[in-house]
């Protein structure tokens, strides 16, 4: 598939320069990460915040169709960025340009630039299966393998080839399960299949999965649509706890879930990026009036 | 209200009318497996299973022997190849290529199999100098059970929810491990269905046979090549055709065995698709 990397038109704003030698080629699957997210504490806003993500004037064209109109975003380290908007304003393609995803949808052509850690993610040099380690996804429907709990959670952790020691590995089943807040409630049962448990806890076992390859980025594409509202609840609390430690991204439709878990909210419209900041300032002061309108409910 | 009388009345005759129709497909698999097992078994006695047949009357040992060989060999080909080669196709989506190979598979699966008998025996038995043999034999019967596999494999593949397969590259897998580790594993009961019916088929079968595999008074021996093998779809088809009560008897045994033989397959092929609906939750 080709991209065209097109010459970025707001790139005087950019401060970070794509590093030459791209770290995210196949030698260095396992190896070494381009700097880690983890220990810092959650800052409030974007204002010193470290910029993990950003699209530079960012175009997406499936065929016969403009879906994103040249968008800019930087997303923050250690918060949850929650990207709202109606169906179809292309929220769910532009998560997934964010780790390649789309690269699978025959006839899509790029333009502009999405940087992870300044290094072009649609560069020459970046191998997609190594990009999606670090930046993992979580999709809308519970999507679990047809194996057991364990080996659902040791999947990425097995193919990468993470863990030495079968030791090792329990540890971080462990700690993964703890982490999606799994743990108490699988720990008898590790080896049934994981279709056997509900909806909700096979999608907290998906983001335990997803968080066993070690990634710095996670994005979450609608993850509770299909999901009761007290497991809502539940995956609620995982990811504000997990956003400690890593950056968050989340498309949702449900308003009052990107008011309860994220520091950011981006409101997206037919395809363009219309209004992006604090969650508080959007919701209560939108400076766009479509924002205002889509959140007081006059469409959507 | 004579809308509702006249719906009974239609719907009973429908009814009867598909009852009849069950009844008229039935009925000859019910008096054929009845009428072999009422011939079979006062024939079948121990020594129809442990000896050689001894020209009319004897025992079916080496048919078994003979049969067991050729179906294996032919599944040792056929299999590897049809699931490979089916798993691609599925995978691949589309293309001219593609397009090549299903099209292939189904006229192959059409081939009448005296056909591909007597190009068994152009092509192998006499081109390449192999003789009646196991190995002539079975490529023969592989060539048979090849399109099964293929085209079941790629069902099964194409079936499996591409939900999984983006689940699985969104961890950093590549397509060929998700493939292998994610795919097959949810596409594997599909897969075990298509193994098993083909090896019914290959069960079945004698016209590919007959040039290829010839018959043989003796046990299958170690030698591939140059030995002729027996069969035990060629006890029914030769010996019940001669005016003895020995031949008769062995030909309703080694009959009574392959429908034992292709039940059985059939049941453990029904026994794999069940394990895809109840286990293996996400596919």
């Amino acid at each position: 598939m080709e991209y065209s990397a097109g010459e970025p038109r707001t790139s005087t704003t950019v401060g970070n320069v794509a590093e030459p030698n791209g770290r995210l080629s196949r030698q260095d699957r396992g190896g070494s990460v381009l700097g880690q997210v983890g220990g810092r504490a959650p800052a409030p806003n974007t204002a010193g915040a470290e910029v993990v993500l950003q699209a530079v004037d960012f175009h997406l064209h499936y065929p016969g169709m403009h879906a994103l109109k040249g968008i800019s975003l930087e997303v923050p380290a250690s918060q949850i960025t929650a990207v709202i908007g109606p169906s179809g304003c292309g929220k769910s393609t532009f998560l997934r340009s964010l780790n390649r995803m789309n690269d699978r949808i025959p006839g899509i052509t790029t333009l502009g630039r999405v940087l992870f850690r300044g290094l072009d993610i649609y560069g020459p040099s970046v191998d997609p299966v190594a990009l999606r380690r670090r930046i993992g996804m979580v999709f809308q429907r519970p999507v679990v393998f047809p194996m057991s709990i364990f080996e659902n959670v040791a999947y990425g952790a097995r193919i990468h080839r993470l863990d030495r020691t079968s030791a090792g590995m329990w540890a971080r089943v462990e700690r993964c399960l703890g982490d999606a807040g799994l743990w108490d409630e699988v720990k008898d049962r590790l080896r049934q299949p994981a279709g056997d448990l509900s909806g909700g806890q096979q999608q907290r076992l998906v983001i335990a999965r997803a968080l066993a390859v070690d990634p710095e980025v996670i994005l979450l594409d609608e993850p509770t649509s299909a999901i009761d509202p007290v497991a809502t609840g539940r995956i609620e609390d995982t990811l504000v706890r997990l956003a400690e430690r890593f950056t968050i991204v989340i498309v949702t439709h449900n308003l009052q879930q990107a008011a309860r878990v994220s520091q950011r909210t981006v409101f997206f419209l037919g395809g363009q990026l219309v209004e992006v900041g604090p969650t508080e300032e959007v919701f209560s002061r939108p400076r766009d009036q479509r924002t205002e309108a889509y959140l007081t409910g006059r469409f959507g | 209200m004579r809308t509702p009388v006249r719906r009974r009345v239609g719907n009973t005759v429908m009814v009867t009318l598909a009852w009849l129709a069950v009844g008229v497909a039935l009925f000859p698999l019910l008096d054929m497996a009845l009428l072999v097992t009422r011939h079979a078994l006062p024939a079948l006695r121990w020594h129809v299973l442990t000896t050689v047949t001894q020209g009319l009357s004897g025992g079916v040992a080496n048919a078994i022997a003979g049969s067991l060989l050729l179906v294996g060999l032919a599944a040792a080909m056929a299999i590897p190849v049809g699931v490979l080669g089916g798993t691609y196709v599925a995978e691949r989506r589309g293309g001219a290529f593609v397009r090549g190979v299903r099209l292939a598979a189904d006229v192959l699966a059409g081939v009448p199999s005296i056909a591909v008998g007597y190009f068994g025996y152009i092509a192998l038995v006499q081109a390449l100098g192999w003789g009646f043999s196991a190995l002539a034999g079975s490529l023969a019967l592989a060539l048979l059970m090849l399109p099964y596999v293929v085209r079941t494999t790629d069902y099964a593949v194409s079936a499996v929810s591409d939900d999984l397969r983006e689940a699985s590259l969104a961890l950093g897998a590549d397509h060929t491990t998700t493939v292998r580790r994610v795919v097959l594993r949810a596409a594997l009961p599909g897969i075990l269905t298509g193994v098993m019916l083909g090896t019914g088929v290959a069960v079945g079968e004698t016209a590919p046979l007959i040039y290829t595999a010839s018959w043989s008074s003796f046990m299958p021996t170690a030698h591939l090549t140059h030995s002729p093998v027996a069969y035990l779809t060629y006890v029914v088809w030769t010996y019940i055709d001669q005016p003895f009560a020995s031949a008769h008897a062995l030909a309703y045994a080694a009959a009574f065995l392959l429908m034992v033989a292709v039940l059985a397959l059939n049941v453990a092929a029904r026994w794999a698709i069940r394990q895809r609906s109840s286990g293996g939750g996400g596919a």
